[in-house]
């Protein structure tokens, strides 16, 4: 295909590229829609349907049953359903681009309305990607799309713009893995990740509806769960019984009452015992699922209570202990604390007070306030130490009933040293009084001060905010013009491809916005040799 | 719209292969069928970073040794890898560029859009509508949220009479006054099962737009700001709202848990935007910027204020990337939103009320994964984050239809139009349309039946058992056309099946006047009696007596425009020769498809259409050679399993 630069082209593909197309790439769809706009105009889902030939309508036959049992053999039960995977060693990376292509066409015919002409495009893509991926994806929008330019923008970031804030621990429970990133000030500064996902969640629901299926249940029960890799069950009734039933207890000890109110334990506890026995123990529900996948169908009777087997075991697993997880797979609450323990405490009181919950996981009941609530209790238990075991709480205690003794010492020197020793002091004068630090002066603030806008308060206590979505979010950045970081340009990228990007430090965005602004298009291909971009956090991994 | 008339290619396979090996289910009848790879995709881009094969088709490679020999140079076209699915296309989907002389497939032609149009009511969206108002009917055209079956409006006052038919787009239709419903009548769903009921039965796009599901309209803007005031009053004039943060703890949870997707969308807008205005007036102080910065700033001020002639000039003609190289150095100073009119809302982590429900309701109240879909992010603007909520039949809403397009299209390269749809929505002809039917050769198969062939289902194929089709190639062009023909020996896949073309090489006769047939018949007849005669050797052709058999070299048939050949196959065992069970088999694997590549050339006349591409020394040439190339595949039955 010729490519049809844009300083020959008529004026109408010039208004043409006023519409900025926004995408928003997950594993399992992509979300696509005009900048500027409140929500994507459509979005795409990845499934074996798409990948089917053109005029292939066996879909729609009546007596068509899809294949699944034979396809599903080991790993890939359900792969078909998602567009890439994070290891790419046996990928087919000319089969991502051609699913980006098919979905984007049909997303762009179906939903957006638009003819092919060269249009602007940014992607909320994921910041873990791996640079294969990324490669293929932006291959695919220069060309088959034409692009002009590729503006990449990472969902955490768009996240915290959509719930109006500058710092965030943004917890995406994403379709892969779940992760967890604190972004501040617009920078996303740490990121930690479990393999604990939706599509997990999916697996330990097949996994629990086989275990009660009829025929598996006169079986002898096999022990080693890990085990059972025959799937008896389609990916998509899976699923949708996910989608459908899949919710989660709230947390034991505490009711979902949200910690700013200040009710006192105790108040709470009864609380969720008044409620839970009227609702599950004493007259327990039993829900219908009708299987059909499975031969022959048949429809099973399961109490609530059991429903939630799936979500605890995939999010918390609590029958194993703390110590028992790999990095890879930490449970939720778990991963969370970790997240914010490892980092620096003013960015730590930043962001736990502006937790942001997204992705498909979001949307499985009580899931958002159980994970909430066990990392409050965790800090409650803990409070920010990074050392557990059974050794720390007696040498606490030792610690304590030291203190206790020094306080009774010093009780007689008078109420001065009183006041300034406890907390501090202790520890071989290293540590000085924290009262008497002079707080470390932080620019932005200074500026906001100076204009007389108020300052946000909420810090240091764990407080959840909805986001409008990491779409809409990027939606408000294209709007605003906010310049990415990561903007990477046709011919440049066909040149050079990923090799060619320079660190994010090594460009200067005002260098680079110079030399587009003076050149126009000319030059742009004359500079193109020294003329460094960056594809930012991307190119990182 | 042409690709209406498309057949339904691929037969349908009832989950022949049980657990447990099981006997197989009859399938229905096979019908042969053709797909041709666009010559677009082997210039793909990705093809040269992908790598060559993925380990897994790369192992059953290792497994016929011929296909390894050309690995180096060129791959044989895999019809049964992953990839083939997406640039192979039937011929009635293909269209043809015919000053480029190439087959142009949907994914490299460029599309014009001619019309916009809502496909319930047929009504023309202007392109300027689109914009502001989205891409779906603004009228009163509904898809039901349950079936996606059209709604209609029905007065709920009086019960409709069952032996009209409902007219969806016709609101003078609905009879009585009273509150109207959106009532599907294909499953009877109704909007009162999402408690939602009209005033009027016209524009209820626009009345729908204004309401949430269980029927409380939606607070706009205006509304929320003097709620807001009246709760700040009632609690006392002593909470200023410059003391935001304080006071926001107290009462503002409701109208937040209020605050639905739009709102907080424009609030957020509306707070970044004062923000980035404050922040580029560089602290000073000034609240109004829009006049300023665009004079006083360097380039970077550009566009984040009212486009200023300037800004607007640049823009135009600047490379499209340099708006949006703002200075982002500029944006450093921006404080965060603190309460719900800045788009800021505490997330309510509560859902025991929505699992009860879920308790309560269970499976049948909540929706399938298929109707979730449909219900796109656009239809729940209205309301807050729905999260684990929008699973419930409740939160349904009814789908306003998707408008769609006329799309003429023309070649990437010449820019030539290869297809072109009568504007007015109701015509469905085309005043230009290309397609590649009418260029290239078709190719139907059909199974060779000798009689005294003893095979009973000649669609079945028998592994090991030779079998033979014959290939029928029509001409559709004025010039005679030779084609050649070439195959692997050997199918790729895991189960490589012994192909040998007959007669790779033969010649077409041009597809003149029908009427030139019949006038010229008897002589054709006679030599091609002749020819056949003293080729094959055999006996004569009588018309379908063929007592002739199929031999290397010889074409099997041949008429006005077309030429019959034969393929003979030998199918592979399902089985693998160490291990008698049966190998799990992918869907379609049991599949004989063979790849083939075709190679047309004709001659043509250098004339008027060519005058570009034909060079001076061309012209005193009578005839300018052509030729066209592409692989394709075959799709010939499915290989029994049993034997």
């Amino acid at each position: 295909m010729r490519p049809i630069t844009s300083t020959f082209a008529s004026p109408s593909s010039l208004r043409a590229e006023e519409d900025i197309i926004l995408i928003e790439f997950g594993t399992r769809k992509l979300l696509v829609g005009f900048a500027g706009d409140a929500a994507p105009r459509g979005a795409i889902w990845f499934g074996p349907e798409q990948q089917r030939r053109v005029g292939d309508f066996r879909a729609w036959q009546s007596d068509y049953h899809p294949d699944w049992r034979n396809g599903a053999s080991g790993d890939q039960w359900g792969r078909d359903y998602e567009l890439w995977r994070s290891d790419v060693r046996d990928l087919d990376l000319g089969l991502v681009g051609d699913k980006i292509e098919r979905a984007l066409r049909d997303a762009f015919t179906k939903y957006l309305l638009i003819d092919s002409r060269p249009r602007r495009i940014a992607c909320v893509i994921p910041s873990g990607l791996s640079i294969p991926l990324l490669s293929v994806t932006l291959d695919s929008l220069f060309g088959r799309f034409q692009s002009p330019t590729v503006s990449l923008l990472s969902p955490p970031v768009s996240l915290a713009i959509g719930a109006g804030v500058r710092s965030a621990l943004v917890i995406d429970l994403g379709w892969a893995e779940t992760v967890v990133t604190a972004v501040y000030e617009y920078r996303e500064v740490q990121c930690n990740r479990s393999i604990r996902g939706g599509r997990m969640l999916t697996e330990q629901t097949h996994r629990f509806l086989a275990k009660h299926l009829p025929h598996n249940q006169k079986k002898p029960e096999t022990e080693n769960p890990d085990e059972s890799q025959e799937y008896v069950l389609s990916f998509e009734e899976c699923e949708e019984i996910t989608m459908r039933l899949a919710w989660c207890k709230p947390h034991p000890t505490s009711a979902t009452a949200k910690p700013a109110e200040g009710l006192s334990t105790v108040e709470e506890h009864d609380e969720s015992d008044d409620r839970r026995p009227s609702s599950a123990t004493e007259q327990p529900v039993f829900a219908a699922i009708p299987l059909k996948s499975t031969s022959p169908p048949v429809t099973l009777e399961l109490s609530y209570n059991l429903l939630t087997e799936p979500c605890e075991n995939t999010f918390f697993d609590s029958r194993y202990s703390p110590a028992s997880f790999d990095d890879h797979e930490l449970p939720l609450h778990l991963l969370v604390y970790r997240c914010l323990l490892q980092l620096p405490v003013d960015v730590r009181s930043m962001c736990m007070s502006r937790i942001i919950f997204a992705g498909g996981c979001a949307n499985v009941l009580g899931l958002q306030g159980r994970i909430f609530d066990e990392v409050s209790q965790i800090v409650r238990e803990r409070c920010w130490d990074p050392v557990t075991g059974k050794v720390l709480e007696q040498k606490r205690g030792n610690l304590e009933q030291m203190k206790q003794k020094a306080r009774a010492r010093l009780a007689g020197s008078g109420p001065a040293g009183a006041t300034a020793q406890p907390g501090a002091g202790e520890q071989d004068g290293v540590w000085h009084d924290a009262a008497n630090i002079k707080p470390e002066v932080d620019p932005v603030d200074e500026q906001l001060k100076k204009r007389g806008d108020q300052l946000p308060q909420d810090q240091g206590e764990l407080r959840a905010i909805e986001s409008i979505g990491a779409w809409s979010g990027a939606s408000i950045i294209s709007h605003l013009k906010i310049a990415a970081v990561a903007t990477v340009d046709r011919d440049l990228w066909q040149q050079q491809g990923a090799a060619g990007a320079s660190k994010p430090g090594e460009v200067d965005p005002k260098m680079q916005q110079r030399q587009s602004l003076g050149a126009g298009g000319f030059m742009r291909g004359a500079g193109a040799g020294h003329n460094p971009w960056t594809l930012g956090t991307w190119g990182a991994y | 719209m042409w690709t209406r008339g498309v057949r339904i290619n691929h037969p349908s396979i009832a989950a022949s292969v049980l657990e447990e090996n099981a006997a197989a289910v009859m399938a229905p009848p096979f019908t042969p069928y053709t797909f041709i790879q666009c010559p677009c995709s082997d210039s793909s881009t990705f093809n040269r970073r992908s790598p060559p094969s993925t380990p897994t088709t790369h192992h059953h490679h290792s497994d016929n040794d011929d296909n390894d020999d050309d690995d180096d140079d060129e791959h044989p076209f895999d019809p049964r890898a992953p990839r083939s699915n997406y640039s192979l296309y039937p011929l009635e989907y293909l269209l043809y560029c015919e000053d480029c002389h190439q087959i142009r497939c949907p994914r490299c032609v460029a599309e014009e859009i001619v019309t916009y149009y809502c496909p319930s009511c047929l009504f023309e969206v202007p392109s300027s509508n689109l914009k502001s108002e989205g891409n779906r009917c603004t009228r009163s055209c509904f898809q039901c949220p349950v079936c996606i079956g059209p709604l209609s409006v029905t007065s709920l006052e009086s019960h409709p009479d069952p032996n009209t038919l409902p007219v969806p787009d016709n609101p003078s239709a609905a009879p009585h006054g009273g509150p109207y419903i959106l009532i599907c009548s294909h499953c009877a769903w109704s909007s009162t099962e999402v408690g939602i009921q009209f005033d009027k039965p016209n524009s209820i796009h626009a009345q729908l737009a204004k309401l949430r599901n269980g029927g409380n309209p939606r607070m706009t803007a205006k509304e929320r700001k003097e709620r807001r005031k009246d709760l700040a009053q009632s609690l006392g004039s002593s909470y200023s709202s410059s003391s935001a943060s304080g006071y926001t703890g107290y009462f503002a949870d409701e109208l937040d848990l209020d605050l639905d997707l739009e709102t907080q969308f424009s609030n957020l807008k509306l707070f970044y935007q004062s923000q980035l205005a404050n922040a580029n007036t560089g602290g000073v102080g000034s609240g109004s910027s829009a006049s300023g910065s665009g004079a006083g700033g360097a380039f970077g001020d550009l566009g984040f204020t009212s486009p200023t002639s300037l800004s607007r000039i640049l823009n135009i003609y600047t490379s499209a990337s340099s708006q949006d190289k703002k200075a982002k150095s500029r944006i450093g100073t921006m404080r965060e939103a603190l309460d719900s009119d800045e788009g800021l809302k505490i997330a309510n982590l509560d859902e025991s009320e929505a699992i009860a429900k879920l308790h309560a309701e269970g499976h049948p109240g909540t929706v399938s994964t298929s109707q979730l879909l449909n219900q796109t992010p656009q239809l729940h603007l209205g309301e807050p984050h729905l999260h684990g909520r929008s699973r419930f039949a409740s939160e349904l809403r009814p789908i306003p239809y998707l408008l769609r397009t006329k799309r003429s299209k023309r070649c990437p390269i010449c820019r030539h139009i290869i297809s072109k749809p009568e504007a007015k929505v109701l015509t469905t002809r085309f005043r230009i349309r290309l397609v590649a039917g009418s260029y290239i050769p078709s190719i139907t198969i059909r199974p060779l039946s000798l009689p005294n062939a003893s095979t009973p289902d000649p669609s079945a194929l028998r592994p090991s058992k030779p079998a033979q089709f014959v290939l029928t190639f029509k001409n559709p062009i004025f010039e005679p056309v030779k084609i050649t023909l070439a195959t692997p020996a050997l199918t790729p896949g895991r189960f490589p099946s012994k192909v040998t073309v007959l007669c790779p090489q033969f010649d077409i006769d041009a597809n003149t006047d029908v009427w030139d047939e019949v006038l010229k018949d008897g002589d054709k007849r006679r030599k091609k009696g002749e020819s056949m005669d003293s080729a094959s050797g055999a006996g004569g052709v009588g018309g379908g007596q063929h007592q002739h058999q199929p031999a290397a070299g010889k074409i099997w048939e041949r008429g006005r425009n077309w030429v019959s050949i034969v393929v003979e196959v030998v199918p592979a065992s399902l089985r693998k020769p160490s291990q008698d069970e049966m190998p799990v088999l992918k869907e379609d694997e049991d599949l004989l498809e063979i790849p083939m590549f075709v190679r047309i050339e004709w001659e043509t006349d250098a004339m008027g259409d060519e005058v570009g591409a034909v060079s001076g020394k061309d012209r005193d040439l009578p005839k300018l050679k052509r030729e066209l190339a592409y692989w394709c595949v075959l799709g010939l039955g499915r290989v029994s399993d049993q034997g």
